[in-house]
């Protein structure tokens, strides 16, 4: 019986919206055509460029972090006295050298332990790009306009009438609708998560091992080293990419399930939207205006147990690419954090719209 | 026969809005049984409590002996339902809503489907989209999918709502076959008399949430006589005519130069004589035997086509005697 009512869901779906899916793949196909042009256009060549080891690349930063170095202490030394001294940018000359000083000890440091940084694979770029940053940011506003309009348009189209009158309880229904959204969002995911790597294999030359291990730093304000590190092969790190994408848009979905119970199509489709974009740009503005007032960007780090500010997780270990110190707030540790918080309410959403919809009177 | 719908001094309110005041009334097994009010009478309400949609807020409804709230699942094995607007998917075929509609029963049936199709007489169009059907087809395919999955009882929400008449009478003639050839249990919701008048065993009438009469149809339908629509020369001559008349009660009628006239017995003749003797001249004498449509103004004092009714029903079935002169 359930599979029949998730199957009811599925169909509805795809017969009722196939068009976003065929625009989101008309955005795909355009959005690689264009950048194959314009590699085409800069590299002057069709074919994919050679690989390059991961091993080569950290060496030649190594190289490149060690004449930036060469040449700083020059500056410094034509400076004379003022050694030292502030750039315009509030920064010195001295905490430039000692980060790529830290650079390249954290470079070696893989290099001696035979760990690649998380940038060294096309898969591992695909999962950081593909189920994270500004792809996610708005797949997730898709998932949750669909969501919204689960049980708000059947409400709408009066069809709500039906279903809740036939030999079910409304936990099935709700639990299909829930079920039907989240494997259509998990495809989607995926086969995002595919082009992505197709594209970022093409530009990097290689399809890339699959077995080999990738290293994140726990904290990526601190260097990389033992302590900080935390290794894992490439499949388990890109289904933990994966899974935390899909909580986010699980609980995305919570949410919009939530307001779908109590309105209309328009109204659901209206507050989803506005909440994902409205509340991420509030709690932008909050942030900003609270670093600008404290001078310090951990003060507003509390606005991460805000749901839409968590969403992303993969976006907290995007930045950490493994061999150099970053900004504060990424890592495995952050990522965990977030994880967390996502759960906390994305139960919270889903209970909330289970008792909802329990006690709901439609009076048609 | 075992009472297949009970409901029993069911009370729901809307805030302060009283929609329904202890109402109750049973549903015998096999029986077709109308559900009569003017809009606003609480019948969408009381339905929506049988379809486990709204919950009660006093007394009890239940089907086949499951309450229609706390045993719903149980309960909605029994009955099949059109809304009063037709609850379809407008991007999907007729025969794929009957097939999602279906698969919520149990496994499809295709069989069925195509039988019920037929049925409804939409065999032909079966394959378009429904956003492309009328109000009518519309009305038709939602019978269908009440049907499905053979329930014991069909309730009708309004069954008739956008229906031409030629629809009208072929819904008369499935639903009668349904209750006659399969001994399905038919709760026949509407406003239009004429209908329930045609088609129903038994009547509840239902005003501002309360039940004004219930009972086999004749037993409701207590009024004996007779009315008539004369169209005169004179209005106020033959008024005044026809109150000399014993047993004739007149008012001036609806129409320009006509007079309505109701009597226990018939005396369409008598009054005709009287009219034309007296060198008024009578152009038309329309008489009609009284029926369900007087009652049901007597019961709730809301004539049919009254603003606060809903459109006037067609043509009374019982074909009128005309003495043309």
């Amino acid at each position: 019986m359930f599979i029949r009512l998730v199957r009811n869901e599925l169909e509805k779906t795809w017969r009722s919206r196939w068009i976003v899916f065929a625009v989101m793949a008309g955005l795909f196909v355009l959005i690689a055509g264009g950048l194959y042009i314009f590699y085409v256009a800069t590299q002057h060549r069709w074919s994919p460029p050679p690989a390059v080891a991961w091993q080569t690349t950290l060496r030649d930063e190594i190289a490149a972090n060690q004449s930036s170095i060469a040449q700083l202490q020059q500056i410094k030394q034509q400076q004379g006295g003022s050694a030292g001294g502030p750039f315009r940018g509030g920064f010195s000359i001295d905490s430039v050298i000692a980060r790529d000083q830290q650079a390249i000890l954290d470079d070696q440091y893989l290099l001696d332990n035979n760990i690649a940084p998380l940038q060294s694979f096309s898969i591992t770029l695909a999962a950081l790009f593909g189920l994270g940053g500004i792809v996610m940011f708005l797949l997730l506003r898709v998932f949750g306009w669909l969501a919204s309009e689960q049980i708000a348009g059947e409400r709408s189209d009066r069809t709500i009438a039906i279903l809740l009158s036939r030999p079910m309880s409304r936990d099935q229904l709700l639990l299909a609708k829930a079920v039907a959204s989240f494997l259509i969002s998990l495809a989607v995911v995926v086969v995002t998560f595919l082009i992505v790597y197709a594209m970022l294999a093409f530009i990097e030359g290689s399809l890339g091992p699959f077995t080999a291990q990738v290293a994140i730093a726990v904290d990526g304000s601190k260097p990389v080293g033992s302590g900080n590190l935390v290794v894992m092969s490439i499949p388990l790190f890109v289904l933990m990419c994966l899974g935390a994408s899909m909580l986010g848009v699980l609980c995305v979905q919570g949410m919009a399930l939530l307001i779908s119970v109590v309105t209309g199509r328009w109204a659901a489709i209206g507050i989803t939207l506005a909440v994902l974009f409205g509340a991420a740009l509030v709690s932008a503005i909050v942030s900003g205006i609270i670093t600008l007032i404290s001078g310090n960007p951990n003060t507003a780090h509390f606005l991460n147990y805000l749901f839409v500010n968590v969403l992303v997780p993969v976006s907290a270990i995007a930045p950490v690419f493994g061999n150099a110190p970053t900004e504060a707030g990424t890592g495995m540790k952050e990522f965990g954090s977030q994880l967390a918080t996502l759960a906390v309410w994305t139960v919270a959403f889903f209970a909330a719209a289970w008792l909802l919809f329990h006690r709901k009177q439609e009076a048609g | 026969m075992a009472a297949i719908v009970q409901v029993d001094r069911l009370s729901k309110n809307f805030g302060r809005v009283r929609a329904l005041h202890e109402i109750s009334f049973s549903v015998a097994e096999g029986e077709v049984f109308g559900f009569l009010g003017p809009n606003g009478a609480g019948k969408t309400t009381t339905i929506r409590i049988l379809l486990g949609l709204l919950n009660g807020d006093g007394g009890t409804a239940k089907i086949g002996g499951f309450d229609c709230w706390t045993e719903h699942a149980k309960a909605a094995r029994l009955f099949g339902a059109t809304l009063e607007q037709p609850a379809l998917y407008g991007f999907l075929s007729g025969r794929d809503n009957l097939r999602l509609f279906a698969r919520l029963l149990g496994p499809v049936d295709e069989a069925q489907i195509t039988e019920l199709l037929g049925l409804v007489g939409m065999t032909e169009r079966g394959d378009d989209k429904v956003k492309r059907y009328s109000m009518g087809m519309r009305q038709r395919l939602a019978l269908a999918q009440g049907m499905l999955g053979k329930p014991r009882l069909l309730i009708l929400d309004e069954p008739t709502n956008g229906l031409d008449p030629n629809g009208i009478h072929g819904l008369r003639i499935l639903l009668r076959k349904l209750a006659t050839e399969q001994g399905l249990t038919i709760f026949f919701s509407s406003h239009l008399l004429s209908e329930v008048e045609e088609l129903c065993d038994r009547v509840v009438v239902l005003h501002r949430g309360e039940v004004k009469a219930s009972g086999p149809l004749s037993e409701v339908v207590n009024v004996k006589g007779f009315n008539y629509r004369i169209d005169v020369s004179d209005v106020d001559k033959a008024m005044e005519i026809v109150r000399t008349i014993e047993g004739a009660t007149v008012e001036s009628g609806t129409i320009k130069d006509s007079i309505t006239v109701s009597s226990q017995t018939d005396l369409a003749r008598i009054i005709n004589h009287a009219l034309v003797a007296a060198g008024i001249g009578v152009d038309q004498l329309v008489r009609t035997e009284k029926g369900l449509e007087d009652v049901y103004i007597e019961l709730t004092g809301v004539a049919p086509g009254s603003p606060l009714s809903a459109p006037p029903p067609p043509p009374p079935p019982s074909p009128p005697v005309a003495v043309r002169r």
